[in-house]
């Protein structure tokens, strides 16, 4: 009976431990498209101050091409909505990583106990 | 920054420090010292980051009207340069990030690494913040460990104090 409960709980170890992996790649994934979101706020402000008739490059491989003003707002624009979105995926990912890490860490708990009482009582 | 993060989530609940044993009082300051590496680390690439800002601040001013039509030299590749004249002193193009490049005019590019300047230095005062506030948070917990743990000697003293008396009043 011991035995069986051991088993169980190094199963439960391990998955948790898999859910722990997920949840720090999640967690690095959220800051990097936090960083993401962050240099691009700072571009739409730069782009914003500069005047009609300046000039904006998008630097493509090696080569600087010139772009339109407002197409340039509007991509930046756009991939800051596409950023947001991925952030918010991310975040809903990472709780339900977060309930999945504590139901498993009582489930460990409540096998830990069952062990140890099984074995008090032999 | 780490993975667990710096600033009270609404979740987390206030930890009075001195229910804690002492395993767990160890891993709750190994946790803030790994936060306090992490500040460190960031506010060294925030320093050079401010150090390059000022430095294109700086080389901006080097451009004026007089130097137009002066000879310069071009980098090509790491070792190559060639000379060139500069056919523009009104005008910079400056990376703005994420691949985009602004053309200003030298004005206009002075006070972009100025602004530039002024927002890392407001980051690294926001990080040094934290930092205080962790140390103080660290050194809290250092303190109640010691006196966990003198209690723990004290209390195993008087134990066997105890026990010896016991023993004596026994035999």
């Amino acid at each position: 009976m011991a035995e069986e409960i051991q088993r169980k709980l190094q199963k439960e170890l391990e998955v948790l431990s898999g859910v722990q992996k997920e949840y720090h790649k999640a967690m690095a994934q959220k800051q990097q498209l936090d960083s993401q979101l962050n240099e691009n706020k700072a571009v739409k402000e730069e782009l914003m101050l500069l005047k009609k008739d300046a000039e904006v490059f998008k630097l493509i491989g090696p080569v600087l091409v010139k772009q339109d003003l407002e197409d340039a707002r509007q991509n930046v624009a756009k991939r800051m909505e596409y950023i947001n979105k991925e952030i918010k995926r991310t975040d809903t990912h990472i709780s339900g990583l977060e309930n999945k890490q504590e139901s498993l860490q009582e489930n460990l708990n409540k096998l830990k106990n069952d062990l140890g009482k099984l074995k008090i009582k032999a | 920054m780490a993975t667990i993060s710096s600033a009270p989530a609404p979740g987390m609940q206030q930890i009075d420090l001195s229910k804690l044993n002492l395993p767990q009082l160890a891993q709750l300051k190994q946790q803030l010292d790994q936060e306090l590496n992490v500040f460190q680390d960031s506010l060294q690439t925030l320093k050079m980051a401010q150090g390059k800002f000022v430095e294109s601040g700086e080389s901006v001013d080097k451009i004026t009207p007089e130097t137009k039509g002066k000879t310069i030299l071009v980098p090509l590749t790491e070792s190559m340069y060639v000379p060139g004249t500069i056919a523009d002193a009104e005008n910079v193009i400056i990376d703005i990030g994420t691949g985009y490049y602004a053309q200003k005019d030298i004005d206009g590019a002075r006070d972009y690494f100025k602004r530039k300047v002024q927002f890392v230095t407001e980051q690294m005062e926001k990080i040094q913040m934290m930092g205080i506030e962790k140390s103080k948070a660290r050194e809290a917990i250092c303190m109640i460990m010691e006196m966990k743990i003198q209690a723990q000697a004290q209390a195993q003293a008087q134990a066997q104090g105890q026990s010896q008396s016991q023993k004596a009043t026994r035999s």
